[in-house]
């Protein structure tokens, strides 16, 4: 006997089956889109979106960006997708060379390398809605610098930043001596900030990787694996001492603990600190985990040196890269998984964002808005229809039975 | 009304409640099982239980699978509490993980159910708000969603397309990357 046919649910209960769609697999969402008006409408209401966010938490790893500079001029950076969706990729700039910087709260910061004695230049963009920002050049001149994005929104969870106010701290060396300065870009004032300077004492270069975001500060690593900090507050520069002196190359990273950390290979031993404040209101390194890469990547050649390609800020996920391809390390349970795309020999920015139907690049769903406008124009116009209705029986129900009574009364007290 | 709060421990776990299906069936069961769903549980605050809970929304049948439910959970729970300080930490570990594989165990089991009865738990959950059961159920079905075309999930789920060809056309093009 075939099974009866399963009941009709509310939007809500479906909202609820639809909250539990993976968004690491963004496709479900999309095709669930298409089953019929209703699930269309759930899944384009931007209050749906929130509570996918609120549900999942942190947003996943969307894909990686390798961290190469782009020069032919036609196609710019691109994300490899980690899932079935399409390679973000940002369209050509006039024959520059072009390198991506950094990726944080869905955007994407790249520097645009000008021909001639021309400054650089620099991009914001965000894959998943398509915009794209060109900043202004900065006038401060920097030699080895790099620089990091962050959402400027205050309040924001970060959990879809997409079109809100950002900044875009640029940290540099000098004239080529010691000094180290810092200059702040704001979307909200459309300027660069004066720069701040600060004296590291020795010929410190800023090292031309990610910056580390932890609360109100970006850190930069710089010659000899110290680290510089920024906190724009108060518009400060301060220096840390590397946990392993001795050692050139080491990596910043955001712990999930919310502290800062720093990475260095030895050997084929991946060290893991912590900087943490103690008792005493100090703060230190603590050595936070040792990995041995050999036992956890089976076939590494001992000869070639790994190293630290990357990491996903805040989820404890970290990216080496040895002689046999690029590998995914998540911190907590040590498990890994090697990355198939980008191929190339280089480090890798890690882009993690929501990806769901509300969102979807300008003019790519502009049906879907439309079509929930459209619905949600006919629910408003049946409500005012049916409030409508129930004005003009109110108002004859009153002429009818009330004002009858109020005249009487009005009459009696004449 | 028998409540924790006289101090005999006993007599509440052992108060019963009658509840009532929609084709007037009626199920005994306990209050600790009851208050799995915060629906019965302000019932109960309230003293609004003698004589039974009529749940005109829910038929027998569908209790029936519900209370199956709320009696294996209402008992691992109270097993938890009960472990929690007769135990080392590490045979609590223990006991604790045993616990959670059987109930991974019993609520794969739960949901071996077609697909309209799937359905009828989903809004009995609501109902009666039962927070796991409906994150259960929920579940369930979106793992059934995953990896299925539109026409798949309509036919399995008895959904009306109410899409015209034109704007499905369209939809589809637009979004053409997810349906490859």
């Amino acid at each position: 006997m075939a099974s009866p046919p399963p009941p009709e649910l509310m939007d809500e209960l479906v909202g609820e089956i639809l909250l539990r769609l993976p968004p690491v697999e963004p496709e479900h969402l999309f095709r669930a889109a298409l089953v019929c008006k209703p699930w269309l409408r759930i899944l384009c209401d931007p209050a749906f979106g929130r509570r996918y966010r609120a549900f999942h938490g942190g947003p996943p790893l969307l894909g990686l960006l390798p961290m190469i500079v782009v020069d032919q001029g036609v196609l710019g950076p691109r994300i490899f997708s980690n899932t079935s969706i399409p390679d973000f990729r940002l369209p050509g700039s006039d024959g520059c060379q072009m390198s991506p910087l950094d990726c944080r709260h869905s955007l994407v910061l790249i520097c645009i390398y000008m021909l001639g004695d021309e400054g650089d230049n620099y991009i914001v963009w965000d894959p998943i809605k398509g915009d794209k920002h060109d900043l202004p050049a900065p006038d401060i001149p920097l030699s080895v610098h790099s620089a990091a994005v962050l959402c400027a929104a205050d309040d924001c969870d970060h959990l879809d930043c997409h079109g809100g106010p950002f900044r875009v701290v640029l940290m540099g060396t000098l004239d080529f001596v010691g000094n180290i300065a810092a200059s702040v870009y704001s979307s909200e004032t459309g300027v660069w900030s004066a720069p701040v300077a600060f004296d590291s004492g020795y010929e410190a270069f800023v090292r031309p990787g990610r910056g580390t975001l932890v609360g109100e500060a970006i850190y930069f690593t710089i010659w000899k694996g110290n680290a510089i900090k920024y906190e724009w507050g108060q518009n400060f520069l301060s220096m840390i001492n590397s946990p392993s002196p001795g050692i050139l190359d080491t990596t910043l990273m955001a712990l999930d603990d919310g502290s800062l950390g720093s990475a260095d290979i030895e050997g084929s031993s991946l060290y893991i600190w912590s900087r943490k404040v103690n008792s005493e209101g100090a703060a230190q390194w603590i050595q936070f985990k040792v990995v041995e890469l050999e036992t956890i990547i089976p076939g590494t050649n001992s000869d070639v040196k790994p190293f630290v390609a990357g990491f996903a800020e805040g989820v404890g996920v970290i990216f080496i890269r040895t002689d046999v391809g690029l590998f995914n390390i998540e911190l907590k349970s040590e498990r890994v998984r090697k990355v198939d795309r980008p191929k190339a020999l280089f480090g890798v920015l890690s882009y993690m964002s929501f990806y769901t139907p509300v969102q979807g690049k300008q003019g790519q769903l502009d049906w879907l808005m439309k079509c929930e406008m459209a619905a949600r124009h006919k629910m408003e116009i049946a409500k005012y229809l049916s409030k409508l209705a129930g004005l003009v029986l109110h108002c004859y129900l009153a002429s009818h039975f009330l004002y009858p009574i109020v005249n009487s009364d009005s009459e009696s007290w004449v | 009304m028998a409540s924790a709060g006289s101090g005999d421990e006993k007599a509440a776990a052992a108060a019963m409640i009658t509840l009532i299906s929609s084709d007037n069936e009626k199920f005994e069961v306990t209050e600790a099982t009851a208050t799995l769903s915060q629906t019965i549980r302000h019932m109960i605050e309230d003293g609004c239980t003698d004589g039974g809970v009529p749940l005109p929304n829910v038929t027998s049948k569908i209790l029936a699978r519900v209370i199956e439910y709320c009696k294996k959970h209402a008992t691992a729970a109270a097993g938890e509490e009960g472990s929690s300080s007769s135990f080392s930490d590490a045979a609590f570990l223990e006991v604790d993980r045993a616990f959670l594989e059987e109930l991974e165990e019993f609520d794969d089991a739960f949901l071996e159910v077609d697909r309209a009865t799937l359905f009828d738990l989903i809004l009995a959950a609501n109902y009666l708000d039962i927070k796991g059961l409906l994150n259960l159920t929920c579940q369930k079905v979106a793992d059934s969603v995953k990896g299925k075309t539109p026409e798949q999930i309509r036919e399995m789920y008895n959904i009306v397309n109410d899409l015209t060809p034109e704007e499905e056309a369209e939809i589809r093009r637009e979004t053409q990357w997810a349906f490859e």
